[in-house]
C-alpha cells in the first residue's frame, strides 16, 4: 500500500528530454480509474444506487406515481394479481404490493447501510486504537472482542431483540429500522475491528510510518493522516460486502419472528409472511425474494469490484 | 323416540343443517344423507352441532400406526406440572383422568365408572372408580392413586411441587379422600358448578401412580425421571420413547381397561411450521394435523381441501381474540369509552364478516355473543346482533356528542377521539386485526393507532397489573364450562385478574355468581342467557369471531371424532387405519 | 491459552446477564392463563430460585458456593454448578440440560459436518478452476454462482427445494426426498433413511459455505500462483500439473483450512435456521426454542458449550496452521 502523502515527496520530477512521464497520481484516483473500467462492478453499483434513490423517494412515489400508501388495507381486494389499479397486485390485507416493496426497500436498506456504518465507526475505531497502541490496551480490547465473538451471533441477536435495551435516550426496539440497525451493529462490529487491527499491524511499521513519526508527527496525525487512509480501503471493501449479509440477516430475523414487525414492511418480513400465503399468491413470495437477491448480488459484485480496484493483483 | 323427542329432534336437525351448510364441512354429503345420519346417530351426535366423526367406511382393521404433527415440543409428561396444550394432548394419549369431556361438553367416564353422585347441598362429589384397572406394570389403580394425584396440587405438604394449578384447585377443593378402595370423595368449599368439568374431567388431572411417585420428597417430584419418561401409565397407549425435539413414540396398551386400541403404534412428529405440516400431509409423512398442536393454517384451507389424500374439517373451538375498552375512570381513555353507546357504535362499525373472510379465510364464526356457539348455554337469538352498519355507527357517535367536520377525526368538547391499541408482536392474526380495526374506525372518524408490544413484558402486565392501556387486544380460551367470570366478574379487576378493562357491573356479578352456585342445568342456562344479554348491551370487550380449528386427516384414518368440546381420551381406542399399516 | 479462562467467564457472565434481563417476572415454560394465580407464579419462581438477585443466581450456576463449601469455607448445601461440569436442570421440565444437549448434539453434528464437507469438497475444485482459468467465461460464471449463493436467504432456498424435490416429485409419482425431520418414525436406525433426510438440509446449509470458500480458494490460489517460488518451479521446467496440484494447491489450501477451523463454533449454532425449516432435531433449534421460552439454564448450557467450542476452534486453527505452514512454527 502506498502512502498518498509520501508519493508526492518520493516521485522524482525529472524531465528527461523527449520522455513523456506519467503524472503523479494518487492511490485513490488510480483505484477509481480501475473501478470505472470494471463494467460489471459499475453496473452493480449503479443498480444499488438506483434502489437507494427509489427507497428515498418512497413518499413521493406513493403520492404521485403509485397513488397508494403502504398501510391502506382493503379487505375486499385481497390477493389480487397485477392489474391497472395495483401494478404488482395486493397482499393478504389488500395493500398495494409495489408501494410496500418501495417502503420495504427504505426499511431494509436503512437497516443494512446504517448498521454497516455504525459497525465501521465502532469497529474501525477500536481496531485502529488497539493496533496502533498495542500493549495492554490492545489486549483488553481484543479480549473483549473475543468474548463478543464467542457468543453465537444468533443467540446474541435474539437476546438483544427480546431485551430491547435503552442506550441513553434511545430505546432500541425492533419496530424501528434504526434501532434494529444498531442491534445488528452491536453484534457484528467485532469482526470488523479484528480486520482493521490486522491491517494496522501490517502497516504500522512500514517505512513511511516510521518516517512520519521521526519528523515528529503527533499520534493523532499519524493515525488520521497516514494510517487511516490505508486502512480505509480494506474497511470499505469489508463494509460493502457486509451490506448484503445484513440484508439477509434481517430477513432471517424476520423469519424467526424478531425483526421488523408488521404492518411496517421490510423485504424480509414480506418474504416471511408470504410463505404461508404461497397457495394464494405466488407474486407475494417471488417479488421480495427477487429484490433481496438482486440487491445483495449487486452489492456483492460492487464490493468485489471495489476490492479488485484497490488491490489489482486479485483481479480476473 | 316419543313425539316430544321428535319435535325437539327435528328443530335441532334444522339448526344442524343451517350450521352445516354455512360451514361447508363434509361438503360432498347432501341433506338427505344428513337426515339419515340424524336418524342413525341420534340426538347426541347432533347436539354437538359443530362436531362429527371422520367417516368410517368398512370394517375395523387392526394394527398400523398414525403419525401426528406437533409444531411445538412436549414440555413435561407430568400432568400436575404442565400448562401447555401440546403436553396435555400427549399426556392424554397415555394416561387417563377420572373423566374427560364428550362432544356436548359433558362428563365422559374414564377411570371413573359413571357420573359423580352429588350430595343435595352440592358440596360433596362421590366418584366410584372402575374396578380392575391396571397400571401397565400390573399394579391395580385404586382410590389411593387418585387421592395422591390431587394432593400434589392442594395438600400443604406438597407446596414444593411446582404445580401451577394449586391456587385454582385449593380455592374450590376442601378435601379429597378415599372412602374405600374404589371410591373417592371430593368436598368443595362452596357450591361450584364448574367443579366437575374443570377439576375432574381434564387432561390437567390425569391420575399419577402413587407407587412410583409417592416415595419422592415434594421437591424431587419436579425433577423426577417420570417427567421425561412416564413408564407407568394407565391409558390407551404406552410410552416408548421421547427423542427430544424430534419425535414421541407410543405403542398400544393391550391391557387398556376400556379395551385395547386398534392401532399398534402412534408417533408425534415434532417441529416445523404450518406450511411444513401441510407439505408433509401431502407427501404422506404425516397423517393428522390437529388444531392447537400441528394445525393447518386457515389460509391454506383451500389448498388442503384440494389434496385428494386428505380430509379437512373446519370447526369452531373455544379460543378467540377480543379487544377491550379501558373502563377505569381513573385512566384517560375511559373518557372516550365510558358511554356504552359509543362502545356499541364502535362495534357496529366493524364488518366482521369481511374480517372473517379476509383474515381467517372464512374459517371463523362471527360471534353472536361471548358464548361459543357450540355451548349448551349459547343463545343464538341474543340481541343486538351487531350486524355491520356504518351509518348507524356514525349516527350513534353523533348522538353521543362526538362530531366531525368533513370526515376528520371526531371531537367532543375539545377532546379528540384518538387512542392507541396494543397487542402482542409476533401474532399475525392479531396484528392484522388491529390494522383492520384502524381502517374501519378511520372510516367513521375515529383515530386508532396500533402498537405492537412484547407479550410477557408489556402486554400481560398491562392487562393484569398496571392497566396502562387505551385498548388492548389479546386471545383467550374458554373452558368446557360456560362460566365466564374470569373476564367479566368485578373481583377479577383486582391485580392479577384478567378483567383488565375494569368492567364492574354488580348485576352481572350476581348473575355469574348465581350461575356457578347452582347445579341445576336449566337454571344455569337461563342465567347465562341473561349474562349474554347484559354483555351484548354493555360491550366491555367485544369478541369478534370464534376462529375455527382446521383438522386434517389422511383418508386412511377412521373413527376420529372432532368437535369443540370432545377430548381424545373418549375415542382414541376406536381409531383405526384402513390399510392396517 | 491462559487467556481462554477469562474469555469464558466473560462470555458466560454477559450471556447470563442478558438472559436474566430478558426474563421478566414469569415462570419459564408456563403459559399465562386465568386459572393460574399470582401466588402460584410467585411460589414456583421461589422454588426455582428465580427470585434471588442476579449475581447470586449466576454464582450458583457457576457452582462457586458449592466449591467453597467443599473447601469448608462456608456451610450449608449448595447446588453443583458448571465449574464441576454440572450444566444444571432445565427450568421448564426439570430434566438435566446435559441430557438435552447430548441427545441433540449428534444430529446437529451430522448436519453441519456434512454441510462443511460438501462445502470443502466442492469449494476447492471450483476455486482452483476459477483461478486457473482466470478471466475466462467459466471463471465469471463460477464467480457469479458463488456471489449468488450468498444472496439468497437460507429459509427461502429451503422452501423452494422442498417444494420441488419433495412435494412436486411426489405429486408426479416419482421417488422423492422427505421434507422434514432427521429420520422416519418407527424405522429404527436405517442409514439410507437418514441419508435421504440429510440431503436437502445439508445442501441448503452448505450453500453459504460453498459460496464464500470457493471465492476464498480462488483468491488464495491466485495469490500463491503469483509467488516467486511458483515461477521458479515453472522455470525449472516442472510440468504445469505438478506445479499446480502439488506445490501451489497445498499452499493455497492453508488459509482455507484455517477458515474452516474458525467455523468450529458454527458446528453447533450455525444450522439453526435450517434446523427450524426442516424440523431437524438439533441444538440450534433447541436453543432458539428455549431462548424464547426463557429457560435460562438450558440456554446457558448451550452458550457455554458453544463458547468452549469457539475456544477449541481457535486453538485448532492455530495448530493446523502451524502444521501446514512451516513458516509459522518458527515465529
Amino acid at each position: 500500500m502506498i502512502d498518498p502523502a509520501a508519493v508526492e515527496v518520493a516521485l522524482p520530477r525529472t524531465d528527461v528530454a523527449g520522455t513523456a512521464f506519467r503524472p503523479a497520481q494518487s492511490y485513490w484516483s488510480e483505484s477509481w480509474e480501475r473501478l470505472r473500467a470494471n463494467r460489471v462492478g459499475m453496473a452493480a453499483g449503479g443498480l444499488v444506487l438506483l434502489m437507494v434513490a427509489i427507497a428515498a423517494a418512497a413518499p413521493l412515489l406513493a403520492a404521485y406515481v403509485v397513488h397508494h400508501n403502504p398501510f391502506g388495507i382493503d379487505l375486499y381486494a385481497t390477493f389480487s394479481p397485477p392489474s391497472g389499479a395495483h401494478w404488482l397486485g395486493t397482499d393478504e390485507d389488500g395493500r398495494d404490493t409495489l408501494i410496500r416493496l418501495v417502503y420495504g426497500a427504505q426499511v431494509t436498506l436503512t437497516v443494512a447501510f446504517l448498521s454497516v456504518t455504525v459497525s465501521l465507526l465502532v469497529g474501525g475505531t477500536v481496531g485502529l486504537i488497539a493496533g496502533f497502541y498495542g500493549g495492554w490496551l490492545d489486549n483488553v480490547l481484543m479480549r473483549f472482542v473475543d468474548i463478543l465473538l464467542s457468543i453465537p451471533a444468533i443467540y446474541l441477536l435474539i437476546l438483544l431483540t427480546i431485551l430491547q435495551p435503552k442506550i441513553g435516550p434511545v430505546q432500541l426496539s425492533t419496530s424501528d429500522p434504526r434501532s434494529l440497525a444498531v442491534i445488528i451493529a452491536i453484534v457484528s462490529w467485532g469482526g470488523l475491528s479484528r480486520l482493521v487491527r490486522g491491517e494496522v499491524l501490517t502497516i504500522k511499521n512500514r517505512d513511511f510510518m516510521l518516517a512520519a513519526r521521526s519528523i515528529g508527527a503527533s499520534d493523532l496525525r499519524l493515525v488520521l493522516r497516514h494510517l487511516l487512509p490505508n486502512v480505509l480501503a480494506v474497511m470499505i471493501v469489508a463494509a460493502s460486502l457486509n451490506v448484503g449479509a445484513i440484508i439477509i440477516t434481517e430477513s432471517i430475523l424476520d423469519f424467526i419472528g424478531l425483526g421488523i414487525q408488521p404492518p411496517t414492511a421490510s423485504w424480509g418480513n414480506m418474504l416471511t409472511n408470504a410463505q404461508t400465503y404461497f397457495y394464494h399468491s405466488v407474486w407475494l413470495v417471488v417479488l421480495p425474494g427477487a429484490l433481496i437477491f438482486i440487491t445483495v448480488l449487486a452489492m456483492n459484485l460492487f464490493g468485489n469490484a471495489l476490492r479488485d480496484a484497490f488491490d489489482p493483483r486479485l483481479k480476473s | 323416540m316419543s313425539q316430544h323427542d321428535d319435535a325437539i329432534g327435528f328443530e335441532q336437525f334444522e339448526r344442524f343443517v343451517e350450521e352445516w351448510s354455512r360451514r361447508d364441512f363434509l361438503r360432498n354429503v347432501g341433506i338427505g344423507t344428513a337426515y339419515l345420519a340424524f336418524l342413525a346417530g341420534g340426538l347426541e351426535f347432533l347436539e354437538a352441532c359443530a362436531g362429527g366423526t371422520s367417516t368410517s367406511s368398512g370394517n375395523v382393521k387392526e394394527g398400523g400406526h398414525i403419525v401426528e404433527a406437533s409444531i411445538a415440543d412436549l414440555k413435561n409428561w407430568n400432568s400436575v406440572l404442565t400448562t401447555d396444550y401440546t403436553s396435555q394432548q400427549m399426556i392424554s394419549m397415555i394416561n387417563d383422568a377420572l373423566y374427560c369431556v364428550d362432544s356436548n361438553g359433558n362428563l365422559f367416564p374414564l377411570v371413573a365408572k359413571d357420573k359423580p353422585q352429588v350430595s343435595s347441598d352440592g358440596l360433596t362429589y362421590t366418584v366410584s372408580l372402575r374396578q380392575g384397572i391396571k397400571w401397565n406394570d400390573g399394579q391395580e389403580l385404586t382410590a389411593d392413586d387418585v387421592v395422591f394425584t390431587y394432593q400434589l396440587m392442594y395438600d400443604p405438604t406438597y407446596t414444593a411441587v411446582n404445580s401451577p394449578r394449586r391456587g385454582d384447585l385449593s380455592q374450590y377443593l376442601e378435601s379429597a379422600t378415599a372412602k374405600d378402595k374404589y371410591t373417592v370423595i371430593f368436598k368443595t368449599k362452596t357450591v361450584y358448578a364448574p367443579f366437575a368439568v374443570i377439576h375432574l374431567a381434564s387432561n390437567n388431572y390425569t391420575i399419577l401412580p402413587k407407587h412410583v411417585l409417592g416415595n419422592l420428597a415434594a421437591a424431587d417430584i419436579n425433577t423426577a425421571s417420570y417427567n421425561s419418561a412416564p413408564t407407568v401409565t394407565c391409558g390407551a397407549f404406552n410410552f416408548v420413547s421421547w427423542e427430544k425435539g424430534s419425535q414421541v413414540t407410543l405403542k398400544k396398551n393391550p391391557n387398556y381397561y376400556r379395551g385395547a386400541p386398534h392401532l399398534d403404534n402412534y408417533v408425534f412428529k415434532i417441529g416445523g411450521t404450518s406450511t411444513t405440516v401441510l407439505n408433509q400431509m401431502k407427501t404422506g409423512e404425516i397423517d393428522i394435523a390437529f388444531p392447537g398442536i400441528g394445525a393447518i393454517d386457515p389460509s391454506q384451507f383451500d389448498a388442503a381441501k384440494s389434496v385428494d389424500t386428505i380430509n379437512v374439517y373446519s370447526y369452531p373451538r373455544l379460543s378467540f381474540d377480543f379487544f377491550a375498552f379501558q373502563l377505569d375512570p381513573a385512566k384517560p381513555a375511559s373518557q372516550l369509552f365510558s358511554d356504552k353507546n359509543v362502545r356499541q357504535a364502535l362495534v357496529y362499525a366493524l364488518d366482521r364478516t369481511a374480517i372473517a373472510h379476509a383474515l381467517y379465510f372464512d374459517q371463523a364464526t362471527v360471534a353472536g355473543t361471548s358464548m361459543p356457539p357450540a355451548s349448551w348455554a349459547y343463545n343464538k337469538d341474543n340481541q343486538p346482533q351487531y350486524k355491520f352498519d356504518k351509518a348507524k355507527a356514525m349516527a350513534m357517535l353523533d348522538a353521543a356528542g362526538w362530531t366531525s367536520s368533513g370526515g376528520s377525526t371526531r371531537t367532543k368538547n375539545g377532546a379528540t377521539f384518538k387512542f392507541t391499541m396494543i397487542t402482542n408482536a409476533g401474532n399475525k392474526v392479531r396484528e392484522n386485526l388491529l390494522v383492520v380495526l384502524q381502517q374501519q374506525w378511520k372510516d367513521i372518524g375515529v383515530d386508532a393507532t396500533p402498537s405492537y408490544v412484547d407479550f410477557n413484558k408489556v402486554l400481560v402486565p398491562a392487562i393484569t397489573d398496571t392497566r396502562n392501556f387505551d385498548m388492548f387486544m389479546v386471545g383467550f380460551i374458554w373452558g368446557p364450562d360456560p362460566d365466564q367470570s374470569a373476564l367479566w366478574h368485578s373481583r377479577n379487576a383486582r391485580k392479577g385478574g384478567f378483567n383488565g378493562m375494569q368492567y364492574k357491573n354488580p348485576d352481572l356479578d350476581k348473575v355469574l355468581d348465581d350461575a356457578v352456585g347452582t347445579l341445576d342445568h336449566n337454571k344455569r342456562k337461563q342465567l347465562y342467557f341473561q349474562m349474554q344479554q347484559i354483555l351484548a348491551e354493555d360491550q366491555p370487550a367485544p369478541i369478534l369471531t370464534f376462529p375455527n380449528g382446521i383438522l386434517g386427516l389422511n383418508k386412511r384414518v377412521q373413527n376420529w371424532q372432532y368437535g369443540t368440546f370432545i377430548q381424545r381420551g373418549a375415542y382414541l381406542k376406536d381409531v383405526f387405519v384402513t390399510d392396517g399399516k | 491459552m491462559l487467556a481462554t479462562i477469562p474469555t469464558l467467564f466473560g462470555v458466560t457472565s454477559i450471556s447470563y446477564f442478558l438472559i436474566w434481563v430478558t426474563a421478566g417476572d414469569i415462570v419459564p415454560g408456563v403459559e399465562i392463563n386465568p386459572y393460574i394465580k399470582q401466588e402460584d407464579i410467585d411460589r414456583i419462581r421461589h422454588n426455582l430460585g428465580l427470585d434471588q438477585p442476579f449475581w447470586l443466581q449466576y454464582l450458583n450456576w457457576l457452582g462457586l458456593p458449592n466449591l467453597a463449601q467443599q473447601l469448608h469455607l462456608i456451610g450449608g448445601t449448595w447446588p453443583k454448578g458448571i465449574l464441576e461440569g454440572d450444566f444444571g436442570r432445565s427450568l421448564v421440565d426439570g430434566s438435566p440440560v446435559i441430557d438435552h444437549i447430548v441427545e441433540r448434539l449428534p444430529n446437529t453434528l451430522e448436519l453441519t459436518t456434512t454441510a462443511i464437507l460438501i462445502g470443502v469438497l466442492l469449494a476447492i475444485p471450483l476455486g482452483v478452476t476459477g483461478a486457473l482459468r482466470r478471466g475466462s467465461k467459466i471463471d465469471h460464471a463460477l464467480t457469479a454462482m458463488s456471489v449468488a449463493g450468498v444472496a439468497v436467504p437460507s429459509f427461502w432456498l429451503a422452501l423452494i427445494l422442498v417444494l420441488v424435490f419433495s412435494v412436486q416429485l411426489r405429486a408426479w409419482g416419482l421417488p422423492a426426498l422427505p421434507s422434514s425431520g432427521a429420520y422416519s418414525p418407527l424405522v429404527g436406525f436405517d442409514p439410507l433413511d437418514r441419508l435421504s433426510h440429510l440431503v436437502l438440509p445439508a445442501l441448503v446449509l452448505s450453500f453459504g459455505y460453498l459460496a464464500i470458500w470457493s471465492r476464498f480458494g480462488r483468491s488464495s490460489m491466485l495469490e500463491v500462483l503469483s509467488q516467486d517460488y511458483v515461477r521458479t518451479a515453472r522455470a525449472k521446467g516442472m510440468s504445469e500439473r505438478r506445479v499446480v496440484y502439488i506445490h501451489a494447491l497445498r499452499n493455497a489450501v492453508i488459509p482455507l483450512v484455517t477458515l474452516i477451523g474458525l467455523e468450529l463454533p458454527a458446528l453447533v449454532s450455525g444450522g439453526a435456521v435450517v434446523e427450524i425449516v426442516f424440523g431437524w432435531p438439533g441444538i440450534g433449534r433447541f436453543a432458539l426454542d428455549r431462548a424464547f421460552g426463557h429457560d435460562y439454564t438450558a440456554v446457558m448450557g448451550i452458550v457455554t458449550f458453544a463458547a468452549i467450542l469457539v475456544v477449541l476452534g481457535n486453538l485448532l486453527a492455530d495448530i493446523l496452521y502451524a502444521i501446514l505452514d512451516p513458516r509459522v512454527r518458527y515465529t
